[in-house]
């Protein structure tokens, strides 16, 4: 059912992982996102995936949720293989017509997959294992030192926080108005692609008033509860260093110290 | 300039609120000369029809709305000085009416810290003060949960929990029950009574006149003025004038009346069942010795002009069983069972081995708590939803089966849902009302033909309203047209889940007039979800009762009432007179417990009292 989509994925857990400082795993997933990008080698790589490997078996998340966003991205995935595999020049090892694969290019080929899929997963695992609402407070203190250059900091975080919640109570309302279209004979499958974008009128205009409508009561709502924007706000949950974090930080720096190590090496 | 009387939590200094309207640039006066103030530790119930200036009054109480004359004072300060604005809000909270659109985070707990978090409160300090406010609200244990996962009433409590958590001194509910079901609302009635035992001053806005007469002041607002003010009893005791305002009054207020007219000598101070109940198993309630009672039953209540409905029931009552049986099948339900998401861990059964007829022009209600499947039932009748397994049959044929054209089933059953006027999207009201019949392949001509026969229908005027926006019409106008749009496509059936949802009183009954308008007229078969049983007993010949995605029950409203303790365990009720009539059984009143409506009511007590008068 459409109530049971929600934005983001985060998978409920009390692990090291989850209990990390959102900052923490903002900037460390950066970094560690960064660093697929100084990686040369497959030693490099496979650096790179024994952190991600630990990173995972510690947070709890099983395996399969987080390859749920490989499956997303197989076809850009199969696309970048190809691409490189047909269209890097060098030793050739196989040709068949004006098809030709070189060693380069096979070499490319597997490197740029494994980039991209430790990429996705690395990613995923800030979202899987930080819960939504920790993440926009996270990007709040971080973006906040770019207030003074214009950026709307607590305006972000609220904005996005506020999206969180009325996702749902939107797509609700969507399945609602569909319906009720619906049941005046409203047929929104059929036609050609002008038709349908025609008879999406009748959805979009109730739905542009709902929310308008819920914008006008949360913002009275809010106002009525003392909100004055970010200024001298505090948190319910107030984000603070452990030392889990410091044993993040160790180990991130270890890790971006061997990564470049090797690019020295080898 | 400061003003304080330590008494009274907020005066109300000749105010008055006027706006511009924006099509016709008209100066409107919502709030018109008020004057009032309120004690500290007070209940108050505003209550008034829609449009009367009661939620403006309420904006004002806590500086969402300025005064444009006259003055506001809470705690002493001037709701104009901004330099106090933050501390008028604090100590005055306010809880709204959707209870969806006021809740600001996707959690809970962070939900009811949003008020503190913006006070500026240390963090320890927020986390007792949620927690506290979570147990008060008896939502502790759902304090991680999402909002969008909870109830009307659950997300109705968070609310107040989010307004507790500022610790106020007042708290102003804006109709927080109108858009619940009557366990949501029984729930948050039940918190509002216990913060008010707790001291703090509480002003209820609402249209359910059984919930202001628990209050211990009522005012009633009317053309922006307050034109009545007492306790409950002083306030409706002013019946006529109550229902000049086309307001309503609480049923023992209505069922004394209507016993004082049946020759009883009834005080017209009595506003509460327990008290009506009291008084008449006391050996002081009599029939007036020249009167033998049945005559005034009838005759008096037609001179005095009662509110409708009161005394209509009796009509759709004399329709005997054996007649609706026989009409034809209009719709079948065979074996209907729905499934959803099957195969996956949220599976979850919503209907299961449902089988039931409508007959040719009668009138069904549907009733059963929220998520006994009632709204699944209906989608499948009009070919929204496809069975799991089993039939749904029209004019014998299944619409399941694949045979049927989606555009005849839905030209056949119309389907109003929950707050219609939400579908509204044209520019006008004839373009709109047309949309259902022109996407059945009628011609304009036609269409408008039919347009103009639905809005005449429900009781609006074609010529002067056909080419106004939708948008700017009153909520009660605006349900009516979006009413109308079904009914255009001239369907057999017609269902309408909860079509007086939200509405004041007087809406209310005009909304269920025009249903049965349509019925009588249109020829339709109606199908009527609805939660209130006083309705259902009134209106409808036939009640199917839904309970855990199956059919409970289905026969007359006479039988499925009479199963009081069974119906309670299933989360309904029965009608105010039938539940009136059993606490007077209970009480050990020798009373037939078998009416539905207070006509039937006052016929049973009379009988009653005659006989213990022959005695």
């Amino acid at each position: 059912m459409l109530r049971d989509i929600t934005l983001g994925q985060y998978y409920p857990g009390e692990s090291p992982i989850h209990k990390l400082d959102p900052r923490t795993k903002i900037l460390g997933t950066l970094l560690y996102l960064i660093s697929l990008f100084i990686v040369k080698s497959f030693a490099g790589f496979a650096v790179a995936l024994l952190l991600l490997g630990m990173s995972i078996k510690i947070s709890g998340v099983p395996l399969k949720f987080m390859l749920k966003g490989l499956k997303t991205i197989f076809m850009i995935a199969l696309f970048t293989f190809v691409l490189n595999v047909f269209m890097t020049p060098g030793t050739v090892l196989w040709r068949w017509g004006f098809l030709r694969v070189t060693e380069e290019g096979l070499y490319n080929a597997v490197f740029m997959v494994v980039r991209l899929g430790l990429l996705i997963v690395g990613s995923s695992l800030l979202t899987l294992a930080t819960k939504p609402l920790q993440l926009t407070d996270g990007m709040e203190t971080l973006l906040r030192p770019l207030q003074r250059f214009g950026v709307p900091a607590h305006e972000i975080a609220m904005m996005m926080s506020i999206a969180l919640r009325f996702i749902p109570t939107l797509m609700e309302e969507t399945d609602k108005i569909m319906k009720a279209q619906m049941a005046r004979g409203a047929d929104f499958e059929s036609g050609n692609l002008l038709q349908r974008a025609k008879s999406l009128i009748p959805l979009l205009v109730p739905l542009f008033i709902s929310a308008f409508r819920i914008a006008v009561d949360l913002a009275m709502a809010m106002e009525s509860r003392c909100y004055r924007g970010g200024e001298n706000r505090t948190r319910l949950h107030p984000m603070s260093f452990h030392a889990g974090d410091g044993v993040a930080a160790v180990i991130l720096g270890i890790y971006l110290l061997i990564l470049v190590g090797l690019r020295f090496i080898m | 300039m400061s003003y304080t009387i330590k008494d009274d939590i907020i005066q109300i200094d000749h105010l008055l609120f006027q706006y511009q309207q924006e099509e016709t640039k008209e100066t409107v006066t919502a709030v018109d000369d008020v004057s009032f103030s309120l004690k500290r530790g007070s209940f108050t119930a505003i209550i008034g029809r829609n449009g009367s200036g009661k939620s403006t009054l309420a904006k004002n109480l806590n500086a969402l709305l300025l005064p444009s004359g006259g003055a506001v004072y809470v705690n002493g300060y001037d709701t104009k000085e901004k330099d106090h604005l933050w501390e008028i809000r604090q100590s005055a909270g306010m809880v709204f009416q959707n209870p969806d659109n006021q809740l600001v985070s996707s959690i809970v707990e962070d939900d009811v810290a949003f008020g503190p978090e913006n006070l500026g409160i240390e963090p320890e300090e927020i986390r007792r003060r949620v927690d506290e406010a979570l147990h008060k609200v008896n939502m502790y244990q759902h304090r991680k949960r999402a909002p969008h996962h909870l109830s009307g009433g659950q997300k109705q409590r968070i609310a107040i929990a989010g307004v507790m958590a500022m610790r106020p001194e007042c708290i102003i509910l804006d109709e927080p029950t109108a858009m619940l079901d009557p366990k949501g609302r029984a729930q948050v009635m039940e918190i509002v009574r216990q913060l008010h035992a707790d001291g703090i001053t509480v002003v209820l806005i609402t249209h359910f006149m059984d919930e202001a007469a628990q209050a211990d002041r009522i005012i009633i607002m009317d053309q922006g003025k307050a034109v009545l003010d007492g306790t409950p009893k002083e306030v409706f005791r002013h019946g006529e004038k109550i229902r000049d305002l086309y307001l309503d009054v609480p049923f023992a207020v209505e069922m004394a009346r209507q016993l004082r007219k049946a020759g009883m000598n009834v005080p017209d101070d009595i506003i509460e069942n327990e008290e009506l109940t009291e008084y008449l198993c006391s050996s002081e309630a009599a029939l007036s010795a020249e009167d033998d009672g049945e005559s005034a039953a009838s005759g008096e209540t037609s001179a005095s002009g009662t509110a409708p409905g009161a005394d209509a029931k009796t009509v759709s009552d004399a329709t005997p069983d054996a007649a609706v049986l026989a009409g034809d099948t209009v719709l079948e339900v065979k074996n209907l069972r729905h499934v959803f998401s099957p195969g996956s861990p949220f599976e979850s059964v919503a209907l299961s081995d449902v089988s039931f007829a409508l007959s040719k022009n009668s009138f069904t209600a549907l009733i059963g708590h929220t998520g006994s499947g009632k709204s699944t039932l209906i989608q499948h009748l009009n070919g929204l939803l496809k069975p799991t397994a089993g039939s749904v049959w029209i004019e014998g044929a299944d619409i399941a089966g694949g045979e049927v054209k989606l555009r005849d089933i839905r030209r056949k059953v119309g389907l109003v849902f929950q707050y219609p006027e939400y579908q509204l999207f044209e520019e006008t009201v004839l373009k709109d009302v047309c949309y259902g019949p022109l996407n059945l392949g009628m011609s304009q001509e036609e269409a408008e033909e039919k347009a103009r026969r639905a809005i005449e229908l429900v009781g609006l005027d074609f010529e002067e309203i056909k080419d106004r926006s939708p948008f700017a019409l009153s909520g009660g106008q605006k349900r009516r047209v979006a009413i109308a749009g079904v009914i255009a496509m001239e369907p057999q059936v017609l269902i309408l889940d909860e079509p007086t949802a939200g509405l004041d009183p007087k809406s209310h009954k005009d909304i269920l007039s025009m249903v049965e308008t349509i019925k009588n007229e249109g020829n339709v078969t109606i199908l009527l979800v609805s939660h209130n049983m006083g309705d259902v007993a009134r209106l409808a010949d036939r009640v199917l009762v839904m309970d855990g995605g199956r059919l409970w029950m289905n026969g007359t409203p006479r039988q499925v009432f009479s199963r009081e303790s069974e119906l309670l365990e299933i989360g309904l009720g029965l009608p105010p007179a039938a539940e009136f009539l059993r606490q007077l059984a209970k009480n050990g009143a020798p009373v037939a417990t078998q009416a539905l409506t207070i006509s039937e009511a006052v016929t049973a007590i009379t009988q009653w009292k005659r006989g213990e008068s022959q005695c």
